[in-house]
């Protein structure tokens, strides 16, 4: 034994020299990937051909109808092979009466393959259908359709018609609310407060509202086997973590009270540079980002209920969602109420929150996918989480000497920070604003 | 230094983005296959689809035909043919074979595990005449008890029921007496009974009369569904089991000629199903067990196991529809096309004169000129052979 052990020690000193330091590190490598290669024999042995440990049980068939367009006298059923196994598709129906069909590329479906079932069919618009697939085992699976409508294709025309819903409903109202920037500029520091606590409201109920309609997507258009929510779970952490350590590295403030002290200037010319990031334009800007993030999902939402069919689109619903998004324009002018910005940096912010609505919109009526939904859903909640994160915090400086340049009496720690009575009131107000607003929508 | 915010901001939007490709290249469709020209499908309702992929159609879609609708429609099976010495009455003994592990394309691209006499479904239509000695060596080959249940009359313990046949190569002789005179369902009759049905267990059995019947085309029809998908609904409807078969395969009858359809509602699940008749009515002769037709017709309502006699000649050529107008069953499958056809020259004058004989006199003895091919070979023939007294059958 000990004999054994002397040479084993030398080569480890001659591995730290020069190059022994390779052996090392395959030995790092080595040890990483011994365990993998260990799965990879697991599944082999499990899974692998001549394998019979898994014929116990049956494995179902299972295809998931994802969307129902309804073109000229043709209804298309985009089906999706979500079950265990590969499946062939037989029979396609409408309404529970078989009809002949064209499947496209193939019938035949691997795992999670899609293909496009074209019925020939005259449908009558604003009628109810159920689409129907048959597997080569018998077993059928459908979709309700709520109410036929025209499917939308790719065109100049409704690209526009998206351009200008989305202009309507975010860039718009996120530019009015902005106008009330010169108002919030002549508050005193306990109603700025106030207002950014708003601007928190807003964000979580915002939040909230993103993840709740993620969940309805995956409930409602995803197969099981794609796991939803926790689909959604992932989006909104790794959305989250992703944005903060960004902005957290690129600010250089790692520490909590890394930079807070400073006194921000204009984005230009200020002195401490390290905390750019935690500066008034800078939060503006991520929160601009994050309402644009969760304005994607929104446009999504609209594209794809225009685009399926699924409601009737209204003048009233345009109305209700631009009212609910001038709230967003509010919650981006009140971190710079305290700041000199130029007007066309303040409309680039507006228009950075507003615009994704639009191409929310294109992506949601052309190229609906459910899954495509709930990620893009999940990673604006998660940025907004961010937002609200690093708006806290700001308000949490408040409460800093520092901000005695203010003039605004803010030693006392409950005057005008997190345990104030302005941003407890302002949060609540932030939600019941967005709450009666969301009404209308 | 003062580019921190900027370049915060793009490495933010980088990892969102990153994160919308990611989640995008995960839901993009992969097309492996190249694509096909696009080619033009006329479909079984008429409808053109033109399409690079494949085409959902009977008409189109290939099946491996492990059972053939033709020829179920005109085979019946008459059995070994002996006469008892001491009675004189002639006996009939066929083998019937149960099966349940059988896996069948019961409609084009649909595969379904059938249970079956003989290997179909239907199983063989077992025909004898009134008073003959029907004995059916019953052998079960599946994995679960199985039985033979006539309708008709016969012993107690004859009835199938009570005497349970294990699976496995178990074995029970039926004997009885053919009668009454009709057509009548055969099924097993083992619990759950409704599994036992819907997967295929079931047969017709016809009973001539001695005097025989008005010589004619006859064929079997048994109105039958598959629920595929265990719904307790049906999700394809049939005359002789494949959806649509003889829409796209229209059975060729001949003008003026006598039409016998001897047909049995097999449909579970729907309480009633219904055969219509285009462009033409049908004395019906419900369980044909009356000489007099009941009605004259061109729609009957079936509740299960109803069965009857239909009889009609087309005095028109061309297609003619028959099927159920329960329409939603014919839109699944059950809806078929009788071709009427003038006589042919081969066979015209003979089958011209023939048919005026044997519409004139009933039990004419040249049945083998009308008579459709099949029964040149088999059991048929050896029918024929035997028993001259079956008019409708042979010589
Ligand atoms: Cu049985």
């Amino acid at each position: 034994m000990t004999d054994g052990r002397r040479p084993m020690a030398h080569e480890q000193d001659r591995g730290l020299s020069g190059r022994g330091s390779g052996a090392g590190r395959f030995r790092v490598v080595a040890s990483g990937a011994a365990p993998l290669a260990l799965v990879v024999v697991l599944v082999l042995y499990v899974s692998g051909p001549g394998s019979t440990m898994l014929e116990v049980g049956v494995p179902l068939p299972e295809v998931t109808i994802e969307r129902v367009d309804f073109v000229g006298s043709e209804i298309l059923a985009t089906v999706r092979n979500t079950g265990p196994i590969p499946v062939s598709i037989a029979v396609a129906d409408v309404n529970d009466r078989i009809h002949p069909a064209a499947v496209e590329p193939d019938a035949y479906l691997e795992r999670y393959e899609t293909a496009v079932v074209r019925i020939p069919f005259d449908w009558n618009v604003a009628e109810p259908y159920t689409i129907g697939i048959t597997t080569d085992d018998g077993t059928r699976f459908e979709r309700e359709v709520e109410s036929a409508a025209p499917a939308l294709r790719p065109s100049g025309e409704m690209a526009a018609f998206f351009a200008v819903i989305g202009t309507y409903v975010g860039v718009i109202p996120v530019l009015i609310g902005l106008l009330w920037l010169p108002f919030m500029r002549r508050m005193g520091r306990q109603v700025y407060v106030f207002f950014l606590a708003v601007t928190v409201g807003l964000l979580f109920f915002l939040a909230l509202d993103s993840v709740e309609e993620a969940v309805d997507v995956s409930q409602e258009n995803l197969a099981g086997s794609f796991n939803g929510l926790m689909l959604l779970a992932t989006s909104v952490v790794v959305s989250f973590l992703g944005l903060f350590y960004a902005g957290e590295r690129l600010s250089g403030s790692r520490g909590i009270g890394g930079g807070g002290r400073v006194r921000e200037g204009d984005g230009r010319t200020g002195s401490g540079a390290s905390p750019r990031l935690a500066g008034p334009v800078a939060i503006a800007l991520m929160i601009s980002i994050g309402i644009g993030l969760h304005n994607f999902g929104e446009g999504l939402a609209i594209g794809a209920a225009v685009g399926l069919g699924s409601v009737a689109f209204s003048s009233f619903l345009i109305v209700g969602f631009a009212i609910h998004n001038v709230t967003e324009g509010v919650a981006i002018a009140a971190p710079l109420s305290r700041e000199r910005v130029a007007v066309w940096k303040l409309a680039g912010l507006g228009v950075l929150a507003g615009a994704p609505a639009i191409f929310g919109g294109w992506v949601g009526g052309f190229a609906y996918s459910p899954i495509a939904s709930v990620v893009f859903l999940g990673v604006g909640a998660g940025a907004i989480f961010q937002v609200m994160v690093v708006l806290v915090r700001w308000i949490g400086r408040g409460d800093s000497p520092a901000n005695g340049s203010n003039g605004s009496g803010a030693s006392g720690g409950g005057s005008s920070g997190l345990s104030s009575a302005p941003f407890a009131a302002g949060i609540v107000v932030g939600m019941l604003i967005m709450y009666v607003t969301s009404i209308l929508v | 230094m003062a580019t921190g915010s900027p370049r915060a901001v793009i490495l933010a939007l980088a990892a969102a983005s990153a994160i919308a490709v990611l989640s995008a290249s995960a839901i993009s469709d992969v097309y492996t296959e190249a694509q096909r020209p696009p080619q033009t499908f006329v479909t079984h309702t008429g409808a053109v689809i033109t399409t690079t992929g494949e085409v959902l159609d009977p008409v189109y879609q290939i099946s491996e035909v492990e059972f053939d609708p033709d020829e179920y429609l005109r085979n019946f099976e008459y059995g070994r043919i002996s006469v008892d010495s001491e009675t004189g009455q002639t006996v009939r003994e066929y083998v019937i074979v149960a099966e349940d592990d059988l896996v069948q394309e019961i409609a084009p691209g649909v595969f379904y595990n059938v249970w079956t006499f003989n290997g179909t479904v239907p199983g063989p239509t077992i025909r004898a005449t009134e008073g003959d000695l029907v004995r059916i060596t019953f052998v079960n080959n599946g994995t679960k008890p199985h039985t033979m249940h006539f309708h008709g009359i016969h012993p107690a313990i004859m009835d199938g029921v009570f005497e349970p046949v294990g699976g496995g190569g178990g074995q029970f002789t039926y004997e009885f007496e053919a009668g009454p005179v009709g057509v009548h369902p055969y099924h097993c009759h083992i619990m759950p009974l409704e599994e036992h049905i819907i997967h295929g267990l079931y047969g017709v059995f016809i009973v001539d009369p001695k005097e025989g019947r008005a010589p004619a085309d006859e064929m079997v029809m048994v109105l039958n569904g598959f629920d595929t998908d265990f719904d307790a609904e049906n999700n394809f409807y049939a005359a002789n089991t494949v959806p649509f078969y003889y829409q796209h395969h229209p059975i060729q009858i001949e003008r003026d000629r006598l039409i016998r359809v001897y047909v049995v509602n097999m449909v579970e699940f729907d309480p009633i199903n219904n055969f219509h008749l285009h462009g033409n009515l049908f004395y019906y002769y419900p369980t044909g067990t009356d000489r007099v037709a009941s009605f004259y017709t061109d729609m009957i309502t079936m509740s299960q196991t109803e069965r009857g006699i239909m009889e009609f000649t087309y005095e028109h050529t061309g297609k003619f529809l028959f099927h159920a107008h329960k329409v939603e069953f014919s839109e699944k499958g059950w809806v078929g096309v009788f071709l009427v056809k003038d006589p042919g020259p081969g066979d015209g004058g003979g089958y011209n004169g023939d048919s005026s004989d044997g519409d004139a006199a009933t039990g004419g003895s040249s049945g083998a000129a009308w008579e459709p091919a099949p029964d040149a070979t088999g059991p048929a023939a050896a029918a024929a052979a035997y028993d001259g007294r079956e008019a409708p059958d042979g010589a």
